[in-house]
């Protein structure tokens, strides 16, 4: 069943049975306003998730007695037996409709207007008390109405008509028992007051007859969500746990005792106990956990209301719902939770217009991750919005007085964001129904800190908000591995342990020094190593006894391996993770402490604390500039294609610009305009040889690399493809043909790296403007930034521009190319594409020119377009000149001249 | 803990209940007296096993496992500025709770529960070393000693030093 459903049902049952009490006691005492609001929560509410649910005739039937008793609330009616009765018989039709409910997991179909028609007029005040009194006392009326019920009710519900009647047959009988015998059936409070009397009895009684109705069939039904679940509080869970804890712990001591005592009698309970101590640990241990989706059901559909009401379209993702974690973590979290979607949804993510303005896709999604890391969750927010807008935090944060401009003026655009989470600080401009009600983040941080917990935010403008929130495990069982540094016992998350190395003096694996810093060689790297003992200052000066058997253990955070150093490694152990003292929490080297099977208290290291304290960047620095950085590191490596064609020496291609590896039938091949070509996915493909003939054998299949470029594509035909190696591409010599851009050592062989812009101009004349000349451009190291969205060009400019002796760095949006502004890189020249996504040339290049340290730096327009009237374009955002796309070597030509003119300038 | 001893906090002087009455636990830091009112002890034991926490503040002796919780043990002699405790001495301990937290004052020796009346009491004496007059509440005059009362919330706010 759905699990919101099923909760529903739960909750709504238990509600209801309250309600059957409180109603009754109302009517004894109509004065008590605490009861009728009481009431009026209860009545209200189900009414509300009814509605919430999708649940019309609930809803219905709920919001016809919620008038009644708003109506008492108000003091503009009398509580009447009447009307509680009624009351009392929608919450009859309401448990009627839930077991049907349950059953199908459907409202069954059928009509309530007869009672919402009763409980209006009542409402209306139509209805005088004494066809009321007729009307109810007897019972009969109210058995019309079952019938009523009954009739409507689905098949499943009542299988058969003797059924029905044995219901109505009940119904009747019940209040003449009741009226003979009132004392009989109390399952409900029963009035005494005198005055009072029968009214009020037969009402209380009738109740009961309803019940009874229910009790053949649909009540047993009705029970079962709700018997399968009960509540408990969270306290009596956690006291449970502490005297688990400390049965095990005595558990470990007797098992320790009997160890030397061998024969004892006491050995075999004494392995039942065992087990039955383990069975419930884990036991005990699970009430607790719940998996973070449970925090999440909510989400779409709430989601899913938000995109309706802001005329938004949003795709949100959730990943590692699974992942559990404590109850009362997770309970903590869940309102945070909720608000950082809704503000991702409303105020992160733009309107489908202006998504489409920014080259995004219309679309907006909000991605929900969460897992494991070493001893903490980590549950990640992210959304591909608009991302922050510092210059808004900025003013807010000024008329709000939270500081001055000039503070401000010293802050970087991450320690600005984190404005956000200050008391009272909303951005939004307007206030909405959704957010922007003044409670933000400022709530969220200081709810998510509460357990222990922290908050990060990584933002970029344009391309959305991530938040990571890290929680601690409190009470999660984590794996670990026990080991010793300066006589001390530490435990480390086993999650982060990669392996463990033995090291001595005599064995392969020897611990060297640089300067005094260790390292290990490690399958062909080396590996930092830390020594645990220096970094917790436990060494008390004495140098590491390098003759002694040390042990490492190599650990990854992020992308960054290595090694710590400690004097022995015992066992691995279950630990239960717990919080280290408010005192201790800003020591970062442990992620919490954990009392072990032998009863002592040990501290538990936290991998990140400890790469952050050997000076490795500390986890607060973004993921996001992490992949650039990782991808700026590929980029010093490129795949190659080696192949072989015409001629002995192998041949290289950077991987990235073929599209396909493919082989055609030789036979296959037709001429068109004399050129061959050959039928490829519906389009005639054109073939280049590497020689430039344009004959080709009749026989056999030949291997063909495939080059495309949007919707071109060309094939060159080669002899035998080699192999696909990963170098570093340095093209040392340049080429005097055409069609290379040089020579390179490649896997430990001369290989010439062919140009492939030149075949695309053999099959395609006016993929360029015309052949490509070699050129001997004087070779200056200035450093490019080639700005391109098509990895394609990308890949195509840079073996031309290295060749040319340019350092060329690429990378694929004006976002990011600001990103390296800020990260303090230089160029000497900037050359950028027109057409891209998102932020296109003439916006970066505005960018660049107003606010940042790049402003002086020469800018180069590459575009497909160079009419007078772009060329005026490009050089109003700031362009220092501006070349066709294809036109290689003007390229070459404008980047010496544009460097030239600005040394000279400089 | 199997060496957890928990010690019977011994029976208040009958001869000393007044009106007015303050009940404290008392105890002694290098020879002077100083009191924790009763109903802020949890437990009070003696030697434990203490896990030393490499990098914390000097005054963090580390911490034990009392019944499964894990409790933090703060040296008063350190706190107050004393000089550390002799070898061999290890002292006795007082739990008490502080921000949902059970924490462990190793302090030298436990002497009885006193009932001390209102009108012994007296506040800081300016002259009192500035750390100790953060951290004491005021003196109660005996008969034949001073007793510092301590005040377990300052004594155990670390945020000054946490910053």
């Amino acid at each position: 069943m759905d699990d919101l459903l099923s909760e529903f049902l739960t909750e709504t049952s238990e509600s209801l049975s309250e309600l059957d009490v409180q109603l009754v006691r109302l009517e004894q005492n109509p004065n008590d306003l605490d009861l009728l609001a009481n009431i009026f929560r209860i009545v209200h509410t189900i009414k509300g998730t009814c509605g919430f649910l999708g649940l019309p005739r609930l809803e219905a039937v709920a919001h016809a007695s919620e008038n009644v008793l708003g109506k008492i609330r108000e003091g503009e009616m009398e509580v009447s037996p009447r009307a509680v009765s009624l009351i009392l018989m929608s919450l009859d039709r309401i448990k009627a409709l839930m077991a049907a409910l349950e059953q199908t997991e459907q409202e069954p179909e059928g009509d309530d207007s007869d009672l919402i028609k009763q409980l209006n007029a009542l409402a209306d005040g139509h209805l005088d008390e004494s066809t009321v009194e007729t009307g109810i006392s007897g019972g009969l009326n109210a058995s019309a109405v079952d019938e009523n019920r009954a009739a409507s009710f689905d098949e499943p519900l009542i299988p058969n008509d003797d059924e029905i009647s044995k219901a109505d047959a009940d119904t009747r009988t019940v209040p003449q028992v009741a009226e003979i015998e009132p004392e009989a059936s109390n399952a409900v409070p029963v009035p005494t007051s005198p005055d009072k009397g029968m009214q009020a009895k037969a009402p209380a009684q009738q109740t009961n007859g309803r019940q009874v109705a229910n009790d053949e069939e649909p009540k047993v039904r009705e029970s079962t969500v709700a018997s399968q679940t009960i509540r408990v509080h969270v306290d009596l869970l956690e006291n449970l746990m502490t005297m688990v804890s400390e049965l095990v712990l005595t558990r470990n001591q007797l098992l320790q005792i009997l160890r030397s005592h061998k024969d004892s009698e006491f050995a075999t309970p004494l392995q039942r106990l065992n087990h039955v101590t383990s069975e419930l640990q884990e036991g005990v241990m699970k009430t607790r956990m719940q998996p973070i989706g449970n925090a999440w059901a909510k989400l779409p559909r709430m989601v899913r209301d938000l995109a309706l009401e802001c005329g938004k379209k949003i795709d949100l993702q959730m990943f590692g719902a699974e992942t559990e974690l404590d109850r009362q973590v997770l309970d903590m979290i869940k309102d945070p939770l909720t608000h950082m979607v809704r503000n991702s949804a409303d105020h992160g993510l733009e309107s489908p217009q202006d998504r489409l303005a920014a080259g995004k896709s219309e679309i907006g999604r909000i991605t929900l991750n969460a897992y494991h890391e070493g001893g903490h969750i980590i549950i990640e927010i992210a959304d591909d919005g608009r991302g922050l807008d510092i210059e808004r935090i900025k003013t807010k944060i000024v008329t709000n007085g939270l500081a001055t401009e000039s503070e401000l003026g010293a802050m970087n655009d991450s320690q600005i964001q984190q404005f956000i989470f200050k008391p009272g600080f909303s951005t939004a401009q307007k206030v909405t129904a959704v957010s922007g009600r003044g409670v933000g983040m400022d709530v969220v941080r200081t709810n998510i800190e509460k357990i222990g917990g922290n908050i990060e935010l990584k933002s970029t403008r344009g391309r959305g908000s991530t938040f990571m929130i890290k929680i601690p495990l409190t009470l999660a069982i984590v794996n670990a591995l026990i080991v010793e540094a300066g006589a001390e016992r530490f435990a480390i998350p086993q999650i982060s342990v990669d392996e463990l190395v033995r090291a001595s003096a005599h064995s392969e694996h020897k611990i060297e020094r640089i300067n005094n810093a260790p390292v290990l060689r490690l399958r062909n790297r080396l590996l930092p190593l830390v020594t645990l003992k220096k970094l917790l200052k436990l060494d008390d000066g004495e140098e590491l006894a390098e003759n002694n058997d040390l042990f490492i253990v190599v650990t990854q955070v992020g992308t960054y391996m290595f090694g710590i150093i400690v004097d022995r490694v015992f066992d691995t152990e279950e630990i239960v993770v717990k919080p280290t003292a408010p005192i201790l929490r800003h020591i970062n080297m442990f992620s919490g402490n954990t009392i072990l099977g032998d009863g002592s208290v040990i501290m538990i290291l936290d991998p990140n604390g400890i790469a952050a304290a050997t000076g490795e960047l500390s986890i607060a620095e973004s993921h996001l500039t992490d992949a650039t950085k990782h991808k700026q590191r590929r980029d010093d490596l490129s795949s190659l294609l080696v192949f072989k064609a015409g001629g002995k020496a192998p041949k290289a291609v950077p991987l990235a610009l073929v599209a396909r590896l493919e082989e055609i039938d030789l036979a296959a091949i037709e001429y068109s305009n004399n050129k061959p070509v050959v039928q490829y996915r519906d389009q005639l493909m054109p073939l280049v040889s590497i020689d430039g003939t344009a004959e080709f054998g009749n026989e056999g299949r030949t291997p063909v690399l495939v080059f495309a470029d949007r919707e071109r594509s060309m094939g060159l035909v080669v002899d035998e493809i080699v192999d696909i190696v990963e170098e570093k591409m340095n093209v040392q010599l340049s080429a005097e043909r055409p069609g290379l851009l040089g020579s390179a050592i490649i896997s430990g062989k001369a290989t010439e790296v062919i140009d492939a812009g030149f075949f695309l101009t053999q099959a395609f004349a006016d993929w360029f403007d015309g052949p490509a000349e070699e050129t001997q451009t004087s070779h200056q190291t200035a450093r490019v930034l080639l700005v391109d969205d098509s990895p394609f060009f990308r890949n195509l400019l840079t073996p031309l521009l290295t060749v040319a002796g340019y350092d060329v760095t690429t990378i694929e949006s004006g976002r990011d190319a600001l990103q390296l502004c800020e990260d303090g890189e230089d160029f000497d020249v900037i050359i950028s594409d027109i057409e891209m996504p998102g932020m296109n040339g003439f916006e970066f290049a505005q960018e660049i020119r107003t606010a940042t340290r790049w402003k002086d730096t020469p800018l180069v327009a590459l575009s497909g377009y160079t009419s007078q009237k772009d060329l005026e374009r490009g050089r109003e955002a700031g362009f220092s000149d501006y070349v066709a796309k294809f036109d290689r070597e003007g390229l070459l030509q404008t980047l010496a001249q544009t460097l030239a003119e600005h040394r000279g300038a400089a | 803990m199997s060496d957890a001893r928990s010690l019977t906090v011994g029976t208040l002087s009958s001869d000393l209940i007044e009106n007015e009455n303050n009940e404290y636990v008392t105890f002694t830091i290098g020879g002077q007296l100083f009191g924790i009112p009763v109903l802020q002890v949890q437990d009070v034991l003696g030697p434990q096993n203490i896990t030393r926490i490499p990098l914390a503040p000097p005054e963090v002796a580390g911490s034990l496992n009392l019944r499964g919780r894990i409790v933090t043990a703060i040296d008063v002699r350190i706190r107050l500025g004393l000089c550390d405790r002799e070898d061999g001495d290890e002292g006795m301990s007082v739990v008490v709770e502080y921000g949902g937290e059970l924490y462990s004052l190793i302090i030298d020796q436990v002497d009885e529960v006193k009932s001390l009346s209102d009108t012994s009491f007296e506040r800081n004496p300016p002259t009192l070393d500035p750390r100790w007059r953060a951290y004491a509440d005021g003196i109660y005059r005996l008969t034949d000693q001073l007793m510092v009362v301590l005040n377990v919330s300052r004594l155990l706010d670390f945020s000054d030093r946490i910053g």
